[in-house]
């Protein structure tokens, strides 16, 4: 029974995103809400990272962070690992840091655009957080630039 | 007066004074007592090893991290703790662990290894696992006076066996007594008088108002003391509680300089097991070290030790506490202790002296010595032991051979995780087992020209006027400034080189192109860059600083090149990843901290100059350790009349730094190619290193350059190389071997339209 139910779930997953590359006049919206590919190859940092989600969704900042760091050991030129570090800390309230996690993120992030749009993003919220409105906007700017 | 009535107030005399001090004494016991904590040390463990497919982890280390871990080599059955290896497979018995981040509980593993890699890691079913930790090796710990450690237990869990062999050979009549045995006592006044000295006749209850009241001296009035201490600690607290405090209280044993207190670290020490699943046997010996750890320690002991367990057992067997069938079956039992010799307080004191320094800045000493904390902090244990080796047997090999001079000389090491900033080995001097002074950490000595790549970062982070092939002009530098004397710096070689690019200019670590460089850009500039770069101590600006005329320790050294290595992201080094209460409860963590100190292209620029160091340049020898795949990115570092030699590198995984000189400073003939180089090439190659590959930053490009004359080469020039460039700062110019081709292409050309023409001919075109 549960696993019928997964199943659908996921069947049903699917038929909401196709995997069809965009028609060129689609709106940008459609391409940005195409779900981000995996974290991770590893499955050790898969199961890590499933770890820090559910402690950051359930609270647990602090756990979440020191899960992700453990990732981190295993993989540490992951740009999606550090880009999930960085929205941790900015859930942690810790601004600064959230922003340059996420410049590093950008740093090992080669040429995906989309999360560097993402990193972007998060650099546009940790600096309207701290009172940067000017920056904030930048930042956005540029995660807009990337998503095209 | 009556004489009655001088009687009676000769007696109030005595009287008064006896019940006044008895009165004091009592206040002592209830409050000493009551208020009773056992002090229990820091306790400070290694990183865990964290298994996972594709670990690259040789099968030899895994079986020395078990070992480490006090598992044994052979199945044993309902008990964890063991390991059994049949080739490159490994079936374990994890113990459990309370973890920062919770318990994780005993369980079977199996874990497979494939050329240095771990290929997969199952469950006792067979079920791939995605991960899995081992418990953390125990590294030492933080203790209180006299470096007394103890592991405290409860009574519950004390086997009952081990409670009826104390009161068999201690104190028979443990339970009855008011805290004292008359006949004992008339027995130690008889062997007084009779000029024995004074000894025996204490009871359990004695033995501990001595341990915790007393001092060792053997006199009567001292005896007097403990005896109404005793009935009085007997009056207040019940023979429980009494006897769970004996137990953990009593010294049974001296691992080098750390004291073992109570049956639940001895069971540890002795066994390695905890107090619960301790035998007859086992439990006979702890009670037969009462009388004197040191005359019957069943290391060096062994006879001694066996005859006085078997005292135990007999008596235990008179008192009917043991049937015969456990008597005989504990009698033959061998005696089975750990092998020495132990870890005294710490096998790394080095590494634990950073952690403490660290640990002070957020704790009180005393907490630390007596609350029993879990210390997580992230020494590597191979890492450590490559470090330690490497250190150790270069040092005494260089003296041996007499290389520099005489025997004596000293080394450090540092070696960290350029991402996390986790320092995972740390090594203050050839002698890892010595806790005094930690040249890691507290010896400051001139860095030499580890100091030149701030003066090459601040030339590259200019584009527009520096490129790694700008030419520097390495001819005759002098520096004058006012009051004081002139300032001309050599190059190691004595000679002057002319124009040389830049990146040779580091690379040869040439010191007048780099003072020239340095002073054209602005001491202050450069300066400035270094403490960007994570050097906090401040620096004097004089133009000599620019050669390493200043003076950090290899810690110092270290977060200094971690911002290099990590591509321009300070990472404060970090001993410590998280700290609990004994009970495991999360007190603090000291989470990833990063900070962009400079942009990605310099850097990456920089790390390139630095890998032709060894490729081309005075680290040219590392290829005797590492294969150049590796592309280790390294400076060397020789100062003044060589009396210091550094190497600072690192490789995909790990950055290392290495000092090597005399504690006094004298003059040597050091090289940080010819003394500290080695020392790292050893400790390196012993951690199968990851080749160092830095993406590429977007405003970087490579371009083609005849190394000749730095200016852009073709693909028929010859020696052609590869160099980055910050966009738009690569040369125009064409060498002149390019303008060979293209002639020659001109030449061919026509030739090649007539044959064009012919063939279309030919086809009927």
């Amino acid at each position: 029974m549960k696993r019928s139910v997964a199943l659908a779930a996921l069947v049903a997953g699917c038929a909401g995103v196709p995997d069809i590359p965009p028609p060129p006049g689609a709106p940008v919206e459609d391409r940005i809400a195409r779900p981000a590919p995996p974290a991770s190859e590893n499955v050790a940092v898969l199961s890590l990272v499933q770890n820090a989600r559910a402690d950051s969704g359930a609270g647990r900042l602090a756990n979440a962070g020191a899960t992700l760091e453990r990732a981190l050991r295993i993989e540490p030129r992951n740009p999606r690992l550090w880009q999930e570090l960085a929205r941790v800390r900015l859930k942690q309230g810790e601004f600064a840091q959230a922003e340059s996690v996420a410049v590093r993120s950008n740093s090992w992030a080669g040429a995906d655009a989309a999360l560097r749009a993402e990193n972007w993003r998060l650099i546009a919220e940790s600096r309207e957080a701290r009172g940067d409105t000017v920056g904030a906007r930048d930042a956005l700017d540029t995660a807009s630039r990337m998503a095209q | 007066m009556r004489p009655g009535r001088l009687l009676w107030w000769a007696m109030l005399l005595v009287l008064l004074p006896a019940a006044a001090y008895t009165l004091y004494l009592d206040w002592r016991v209830r409050d000493e007592f009551e208020g009773r904590r056992f002090s229990l040390p820091a306790r400070i463990y290694a990183r865990p090893l964290e298994l996972h497919a594709g670990l690259r982890l040789p099968a030899a280390a895994l079986e020395q991290e078990l070992r480490d871990l006090g598992y044994r080599a052979s199945p044993l059955d309902a008990e964890w703790g063991w390991y059994t290896r049949n080739g490159d497979s490994f079936d374990i018995a994890v113990r459990a662990f309370m973890f920062w981040d919770g318990p994780q509980p005993a369980r079977r593993l199996r874990v497979s290894v494939d050329g240095g890699t771990v290929a997969a890691l199952r469950d006792a079913q067979g079920a791939n696992l995605d991960l899995a930790r081992l418990e953390p090796l125990l590294i030492g710990g933080i203790y209180p006076a006299n470096n007394e450690d103890r592991v405290l237990v409860r009574l519950n869990d004390v086997p009952k066996h081990l409670v009826d062999a104390l009161i068999a050979i201690e104190d028979r009549k443990y339970f009855s007594h008011a805290g004292f045995d008359p006949r004992a006592i008339a027995r130690a006044l008889y062997s007084m008088v009779s000029g024995k000295g004074i000894q025996g006749g204490s009871t359990l209850t004695q033995q501990l108002v001595k341990n915790f009241f007393l001092t060792r001296e053997r006199t009567l009035s001292r005896k007097l003391t403990e005896l109404v201490m005793a009935v009085l600690l007997e009056m207040h607290f019940d023979k429980q509680e009494i006897l769970e405090t004996y137990l953990n209280e009593i010294y049974l044993g001296q691992d080098r300089d750390r004291a073992v207190h109570g049956i639940g670290l001895a069971a540890q020490y002795y066994f390695g097991k905890p107090i619960q699943d301790v035998s007859v046997a086992e439990g006979a010996l702890l009670v037969a070290l009462v009388k004197g750890p040191a005359v019957y320690d069943p290391r060096r002991h062994p006879e001694r030790a066996l005859e006085r367990r078997n005292l135990v057992l007999r008596e235990m067997r008179e008192l009917g506490s043991l049937d015969v069938a456990q008597y005989s079956r504990a009698r033959a039992e061998k005696l089975l202790v750990n092998p020495g010799p132990g870890r005294g307080t710490s096998p790394h004191p080095a590494f634990l002296q950073l952690v403490h320094t660290q640990l002070r800045r957020d704790y009180a000493d005393a907490d630390l010595r007596s609350e029993g904390l879990r210390i997580f902090t992230t020494l590597d244990p191979r890492a450590q032991r490559a470090a330690e080796r490497a250190v150790a047997g270069r040092l005494a090999q260089f003296d041996r051979d007499k290389r520099f001079g005489d025997a004596g000389l000293e080394g450090a090491a540092v070696v960290t995780d350029p991402q996390s900033g986790e320092v995972q080995a740390l090594v203050g001097g050839r002698d890892p087992r010595y806790r005094g002074f930690n040249r890691a950490l507290d010896a400051a000595r001139p860095v030499g020209s580890l100091l030149k790549p701030a003066i090459y970062l601040t030339a590259l982070a200019e584009p527009s006027r520096y490129t790694l092939v700008t030419p520097l002009d390495d001819g005759p530098f002098v520096w004058s400034s006012r009051g004081a004397p002139d300032w001309i710096p050599e190059n190691y070689d004595k000679e002057y080189h002319g124009e040389v690019p830049l990146r040779m200019a580091l690379a040869l670590s040439y010191n007048a192109a780099s003072a020239r460089l340095g002073t054209t850009l602005g001491v202050q500039r450069v300066l400035d860059n270094v403490k960007r770069l994570g050097v906090e101590r401040p620096v004097q600006p004089f133009a000599s600083s620019l050669l390493g005329a200043v003076s950090f320790s290899p810690l110092e050294v270290a977060q200094m090149y971690q911002t290099i290595a990590s591509g321009g992201f300070r990472t404060p080094l970090r001993a410590i990843r998280e700290v609990t209460t004994q009970e495991g409860q999360p007190l603090k963590r000291y989470p990833l901290a990063v900070e962009q100190a400079f942009a990605a292209e310099p850097i990456y620029l920089l790390t390139f100059a630095m890998q032709d160091v060894v490729r081309e340049g005075t680290a040219r020898s590392l290829r005797n350790w590492l294969p150049p795949e590796t592309a280790v990115a390294a400076k060397t570092g020789t100062t003044d009349e060589q009396r210091d030699a550094w190497f600072a590198g690192f490789t995909g995984g790990r950055l290392g730094i290495v000092w090597v000189g005399y504690d006094d400073n004298r003059a040597a003939q050091l090289t940080g190619a010819g003394a500290a180089l080695p020392i790292w090439g050893e400790m390196m190659a012993a951690l199968d290193p990851e080749p160092l590959a830095v993406p590429r930053p977007d405003g970087v490009e490579l371009v083609s350059i005849d190394p000749a004359n730095g200016l852009r080469g073709g693909l028929l020039c010859p020696g052609t190389i590869e160099v980055p460039f910050i966009k738009g700062s690569a040369p125009e110019a064409r060498s002149p071997c390019t303008g060979a081709i293209d002639s020659a292409i001109q030449a061919v050309e026509p030739a090649l339209g007539r044959a064009k023409s012919w063939l279309d001919r030919l086809l009927g075109r």
